[in-house]
C-alpha cells in the first residue's frame, strides 16, 4: 500500500458524495472548455489569412466607406511598399440571402493572387485560368463541397449591394478554381472574383473600392510605411487608414461586443461556485475523519505528510473532475468542429494550450480547496483529536 | 533488568482559561523493560495525560522523559513521530481502525513509515494477524468484524513494527468480560514471550490482574499496589 | 398528532439545523444564486437588446428599402422616388399640407468605443426636416436641431454614452470633415439613441452620394392604410420598392439578432445548474446523515416517513429559494439598467440597457427552484426510508 492508495480510498469512502463532486468540477470544467476554446477560435477566425506584415488602407471614416481605384497606383509608388492589391466588399449570396450567405470579394485577381498566395491555396493551372478569365471566381472548398460546385460551372452569384443596369443584381460567373486555406483549420468559406467584371456592369460606385492591401520589404517598416500612405492623402476628400492586418482584423472582432470578458466572467463565476461547494464539502468530509488523523499521526506519520495526503485527495478530486470536463468538452468540439458550426467558427477543436491552462487551474483548484482542511489537519494536536467522539 | 522509561520531575499543566492548573507537578516513573504495568486511577487523575507523554503525543512542560537512555522531551514535533513510528505501539479503547481499509491494510499502515519493501512488509502483516489469530479475516473491513476482532487487529497494527514499547488506553473498555480476557491474554502473550514492555491505562481491575504490576495514580501522584 | 402538524414541526426542525451545516448550506444558496445570476445576466441582455429593437418601430411608419436589401446600409433610392412615395395612398400629411416623408441617408462612419478603446462602427444618418416628424419618441434634450445646410450634428443619448468625444459643443472629424456637435436628442428605448444625425442634403454632398438617399421614411393615416401602401411601392414602376412597417422591420431583426446571446445563455445556465444541483444533492444527504438519529428517534415515536421527506425537501427547497433571491438581487442590482452595445443588423453599434423582465425572472427562478426540488428528492427519500431502531444503534 502507498500513501496515494489510502489517498484513493480515503477520498472514495463516501463514493456517492465523491461522484457528486466530480460532478460539480466536470460541469465547471466542461463550460472552462467550451468557452475558452471558443473564444480562441473566434479570435483565430478573425486572424486566419491576416498577417502582421501585411497592411490595409481604408476609408478613413470607416472601412466601409469606399477609395479612388486610383489610390492603388499612388500607394504602390510610396517607398517602403512592395506589393499592393484591392478588394471590395460585395455581400455575396446565393439563392437565399439569409441562408447562404459568404465572405465575397470583388479583386484585382493578378496582384491579389500574389499578396495572398499563401492563404488562397491554388494549383498554378487554376491561378493562371482564374486571372485569364473575366467572369471567373474562386471558391473555398467549403462552400464548393456544400453547394456540390465543381470547376468549369457557371454560377448565379448575387450581391445585396451591387445593382446591374437591368436591375438585376445576380452575376454569372464560371468557376476557375476551388482554393484551400493556408492551415486546415482555415475558413474557405468565402469567393473572389474579377473587380473589372463588376465594373463595368454596376450602376453605381464606379471606380471605388473598399480596402488597399499593402506588402512591404519588412515588417519593420510597416509603421513608417502606414503613417507616409495616410499622411500621402490627408486634407484629400478620401483621407485612409492605415493598420496592419491583425490590428484591423481584432478591432473588427471586439465590435461585436467583449467576448473575453463575458467567457471571463461567466468561467469565474462557474469557478466560485465550485470553490465553495468543493471545499465547504471537503471541510466537512476532513472534519468527520478528524480522529482518523489523529491516529494517523499517534501511529508516528508527520504532520507534512498528513498534510500532503489530505491535498492530494483534493487534488486526485480535482484533476478528475478537470480532466473529465475537458476530455468531454474536446469531444464535443471535435464534433461541433466536423458541424456546419465550422463554417463560422473554423476550427473548434481544443488547443492544447486550453487543455493545459485547464490542467494548471484544476491543480489550482485542488490546492485552494485542500487548503482548509489541510491546514487544519496539519495543526490538529493528536491529543484533541483523539478525544473527540 | 535495565529501565526502558524514565520519568524525571515531570510537570504538566492543563491550560483552563488564563489559570493553569498543575496535573503533574514532579512526577518520578521508571519503567524497566520487558515489563507490564497497569495504571489505574480515578478519571481526571491523569492517567491519560500520562500515556500521551510517554507516546510523545503530549509535551510536559518540565523535567526529562527519556526512552532507552535518550531524552525524548527535547525532540522537535518531526522527531517524535519518527520516534513513536519505530518505538512506540498503540492500542485504543475504540480500536480506532480506518473504516476504507481491511484489517491487512490497517496492520501495513505502520509499514509504510519503514523503507521495507513490500515483501517484507507482507510478510510482517501475515505475521502479526498470525499472532492475534485473525489470519483469515485479513480482507475483512473493520465494519464487518466484531469489537474483540477489531481490537485484535488493532494490536497487530501495534506489534507490526516490532516497537519495543507498547501502550494501551482502556484496551478491553468497550469489550465484554470473555472477550476482554482473551485480548489481555494475547496482550501478557506479548509481554511473557515477545518480551515487549506494556503500559496499559485501566480502570478495570480485573485487566490490571493481567500486569506484572499496578500504579494506582490520584491527584497526579503514584502510589504501588502490589497485584 | 396529525400528518400535517408532524409535517410543521419536522419542517421546523430541519430549518432550525441548517446552522449546523452553515458553510455547506452557504456554498449551496451561492452556487444556486451564481446559477441564476449567469442565466439572467445573459437573459436579460438579449432581453434589453430586444426590447430596443421592438420599441424602435412605429406601427403606423412605414419603412421603405430597395428591394433585395435587408438593411438599411445597402439600400439605395433615387430623389424621384423619394418624391413619388409621398403621393402614395394612405400618407399622412403634415400641417405644412405635405406629405410627411423622410428620405433618409444611412452611413458608417468610426468612433472610439468608451468600453473597448477601440475603433468601431457609428451610424451617421442623413435626415430631412421631417426627421423628427417620423420619430414620435425622439425629442432634443439639449441644445438643438442641426440647423439646415450646415456642418451640424446631433448626437443620439445612448451613442453619447458608449463612444468617446460627442459631447455638446464639441468638433469631431469624419474624414476630411468636421461636424460640430449643437444638440442631444432621446428617443429611450429605440436604436435611434444609438445615432448621430445630420441634415441630408449635407451627408449627400460631403459624401459624394449626389442627390440619391438610401431609405425613406412614410408617416401613414393609420397602421391599416399599410396593404395598400406596400402595394403602390411595389407596382408602380418607377418605384418597385419594398415598403413595410418600421414595427415589424426592428422586430424581424430583434428575432435574428437576440438568439444567439439566449442560446448561448440557456446551455450555460442548465450546465451550472447540474453542477449546483451536485452540491445541492451533497448538502442535503449531508443533512439527513448528520440528523439520522434525530429522524430514526422520531420515526420511533411515530412520526411519518412522509414527515420526513418533507422536512428535508423543504429544507432544500429554502436553501434554493435563498440563493433565488440572491442571484436576482446580484443581477438586479449589478447588471440591470447597464449600458451595453453591440453589433446590430445595420453594422453598426446599437446600444441598449441590460434589461430585466418578469418573465426572464420567472425563468431563472424556476431553475432554482428546480435545483431544490431535485436536490430534495433523493436525500428526503433516503430520509423516509430511514429504519427506526438501525440509525439509534449506530
Amino acid at each position: 500500500m502507498t500513501d496515494f492508495d489510502l489517498v484513493r480510498k480515503n477520498l472514495f469512502r463516501k463514493p456517492l458524495r465523491t461522484i457528486l463532486l466530480t460532478v460539480s468540477i466536470f460541469m465547471a470544467f466542461l463550460i472552462f472548455g467550451m468557452l475558452t476554446s471558443l473564444n480562441v477560435a473566434l479570435n483565430r477566425a478573425s486572424e486566419s489569412g491576416s498577417s502582421a506584415e501585411r497592411l490595409v488602407v481604408s476609408n478613413k471614416i470607416n472601412f466601409t466607406q469606399p477609395l479612388p481605384i486610383a489610390y492603388v497606383n499612388r500607394i504602390a509608388a510610396i517607398p517602403g511598399v512592395t506589393g499592393v492589391t484591392h478588394s471590395s466588399w460585395f455581400g455575396a449570396f446565393y439563392q437565399d440571402q439569409r441562408n447562404s450567405r459568404f465572405v465575397g470579394f470583388a479583386v484585382d485577381p493578378a496582384t491579389y493572387m500574389t499578396l495572398y498566395a499563401n492563404d488562397i491555396r491554388l494549383t498554378d493551372a487554376e491561378r493562371k485560368a482564374f486571372i485569364a478569365e473575366r467572369t471567373g471566381v474562386i471558391v473555398g472548398k467549403s462552400i464548393a463541397d456544400q453547394y456540390g460546385w465543381k470547376v468549369g460551372q457557371t454560377v448565379p452569384i448575387s450581391s445585396n449591394i451591387y445593382v446591374k443596369p437591368d436591375g438585376r443584381r445576380s452575376w454569372d460567373m464560371k468557376i476557375t478554381g476551388i482554393f484551400t486555406g493556408a492551415k486546415p483549420t482555415d475558413s474557405t468559406a468565402a469567393l473572389y472574383f474579377h473587380y473589372d467584371y463588376l465594373n463595368e456592369t454596376n450602376t453605381f460606385g464606379r471606380d471605388q473600392i473598399g480596402n488597399v492591401a499593402v506588402r512591404t520589404a519588412s515588417s519593420d517598416l510597416n509603421t513608417q510605411v502606414a503613417k507616409a500612405i495616410d499622411a500621402a492623402f490627408a486634407n484629400s476628400p478620401y483621407e485612409t487608414s492605415t493598420v496592419d492586418e491583425k490590428t484591423f482584423a481584432q478591432a473588427f472582432l471586439k465590435q461585436a461586443g467583449d467576448l473575453n470578458f463575458i467567457v471571463t466572467m461567466v468561467v469565474a463565476a462557474a469557478f466560485a461556485a465550485i470553490l465553495m461547494i468543493v471545499s465547504t464539502t471537503l471541510v466537512s468530509a476532513m472534519r468527520e475523519r478528524t480522529k482518523e488523523i489523529g491516529v494517523m499521526k499517534t501511529l508516528g506519520f508527520s504532520s507534512p505528510r498528513v498534510l500532503r495526503m489530505v491535498l492530494g485527495e483534493a487534488l486526485l478530486l480535482s484533476t478528475m473532475g478537470a480532466v473529465l470536463g475537458l476530455a468531454v468538452s474536446a469531444f464535443i468540439l471535435a464534433g461541433l468542429s466536423k458541424s456546419p458550426a465550422a463554417s463560422t467558427f473554423g476550427d473548434l477543436s481544443m488547443a492544447p494550450i486550453v487543455a493545459l491552462s485547464g490542467l494548471l487551474l484544476a491543480i489550482t483548484l485542488g490546492l485552494v480547496t485542500g487548503a482548509i482542511p489541510a491546514a487544519s489537519a496539519l495543526r490538529m494536536s493528536i491529543v484533541d483529536a483523539l478525544n473527540r467522539r | 533488568m535495565s529501565a526502558l522509561i524514565q520519568l524525571n520531575n515531570v510537570t504538566k499543566n492543563y491550560r483552563r482559561g488564563k489559570e493553569g492548573i498543575a496535573i503533574f507537578d514532579g512526577l518520578n516513573l521508571t519503567i524497566e523493560k520487558g515489563d507490564f504495568v497497569a495504571i489505574m486511577g480515578p478519571s481526571g487523575s491523569g492517567k491519560t495525560t500520562l500515556l500521551n507523554l510517554l507516546g510523545g503525543t503530549d509535551r510536559c512542560d518540565g523535567g526529562q522523559i527519556i526512552f532507552d537512555g535518550e531524552r525524548i522531551d527535547g525532540y522537535s514535533e518531526g522527531q517524535l513521530a519518527a520516534w513513536r513510528a519505530r518505538s512506540v505501539g498503540f492500542i485504543f479503547q475504540f480500536y480506532n481502525l480506518m473504516p476504507v481499509l481491511t484489517a491487512a491494510q490497517n496492520v501495513e499502515l505502520p509499514l509504510m513509515l519503514t523503507k521495507l519493501p513490500a515483501r517484507k512488509r507482507r510478510d510482517n502483516v501475515e505475521t502479526a494477524l498470525k499472532i492475534v489469530e485473525l489470519s483469515d479475516r485479513a480482507k475483512h473491513k473493520p465494519k464487518e468484524l466484531s469489537g474483540g476482532q477489531q481490537q485484535r487487529v488493532a494490536i497487530a497494527r501495534a506489534i507490526v513494527s516490532d516497537p519495543k514499547l507498547l501502550l494501551a488506553d482502556e484496551p478491553t473498555g468497550d469489550l465484554d468480560r470473555n472477550t476482554a480476557n482473551d485480548i489481555l491474554r494475547t496482550l501478557q502473550q506479548l509481554n511473557r514471550e515477545l518480551g515487549k514492555t506494556i503500559i496499559m491505562v485501566t480502570h478495570d481491575p480485573e485487566a490490571a490482574r493481567f500486569a506484572n504490576r499496578t500504579l494506582h495514580l490520584d491527584k497526579g501522584t503514584f502510589a504501588e499496589v502490589t497485584a | 398528532m396529525s400528518l400535517m402538524s408532524q409535517t410543521r414541526s419536522v419542517i421546523a426542525m430541519n430549518v432550525r439545523s441548517i446552522p449546523q451545516r452553515l458553510w455547506m448550506s452557504v456554498a449551496t444558496v451561492v452556487s444556486i444564486a451564481l446559477v441564476v445570476a449567469v442565466l439572467l445576466g445573459f437573459l436579460s441582455l438579449a432581453n434589453g437588446f430586444n426590447q430596443t429593437l421592438k420599441g424602435s418601430g412605429a406601427p403606423d411608419v412605414a419603412i421603405v428599402l430597395r428591394e433585395g436589401s435587408e438593411a438599411e446600409l445597402n439600400s439605395t433610392l433615387s430623389r424621384e422616388q423619394v418624391d413619388l412615395l409621398g403621393r402614395g395612398p394612405g400618407v399622412k400629411v403634415g400641417a405644412d399640407g405635405r406629405p410627411i416623408v423622410s428620405g433618409e441617408l444611412f452611413l458608417v462612419v468610426d468612433g472610439i468605443k468608451k468600453s473597448s478603446r477601440t475603433k468601431a462602427n457609428m451610424p451617421l444618418r442623413g435626415v430631412g426636416a421631417n426627421g423628427l416628424l417620423v420619430r414620435k419618441q425622439a425629442k432634443i434634450s439639449q441644445g438643438r436641431m442641426f440647423a439646415p445646410g450646415s456642418n451640424e450634428i446631433v448626437v443620439g443619448a445612448g451613442l453619447l454614452r458608449e463612444f468617446e468625444g460627442f459631447e455638446l459643443g464639441k468638433s469631431v472629424r469624419f474624414g476630411a470633415q468636421t461636424w460640430r456637435v449643437v444638440g442631444v436628442f432621446e428617443a429611450p428605448g429605440t436604436v435611434f439613441e444609438s445615432e448621430l444625425w445630420a441634415d441630408a442634403p449635407v451627408v449627400q454632398s460631403l459624401f459624394k452620394r449626389g442627390t440619391s438617399f438610401q431609405t425613406a421614411r412614410v408617416v401613414l393615416t393609420s397602421p391599416g392604410a399599410l396593404p395598400a401602401f406596400e402595394a403602390y411601392a411595389k407596382s408602380e414602376p418607377r418605384l418597385q420598392l419594398k415598403a413595410q412597417s418600421e414595427l415589424d422591420y426592428y422586430a424581424a431583426q430583434a428575432e435574428r439578432s437576440g438568439l444567439l446571446i439566449r442560446y448561448f445563455g440557456w446551455p450555460l445556465g442548465i450546465i451550472m445548474a447540474i453542477g449546483a444541483l451536485a452540491g445541492a444533492l451533497n448538502t442535503m444527504y449531508a443533512s439527513v446523515s448528520s440528523r439520522a438519529a434525530e429522524i430514526a428517534t422520531l420515526r420511533v415515536i411515530g412520526f411519518s416517513g412522509f414527515s420526513a421527506f418533507m422536512g428535508t425537501m423543504v429544507e432544500a427547497m429554502v436553501l434554493s429559494a435563498i440563493g433565488a433571491l440572491l442571484g436576482v438581487a446580484i443581477c438586479a442590482l449589478g447588471f440591470n439598467g447597464l449600458s451595453a452595445s453591440t453589433l446590430g443588423a445595420g453594422f453598426t453599434q446599437v446600444a441598449f440597457r441590460v434589461q430585466i423582465g418578469p418573465e426572464i425572472i420567472g425563468q431563472a427562478v424556476t431553475l432554482a427552484l428546480l435545483i431544490g426540488l431535485v436536490g430534495g428528492i433523493f436525500p428526503g427519500w433516503r430520509a423516509a426510508r430511514q429504519k427506526p431502531l438501525l440509525a439509534l444503534a449506530a
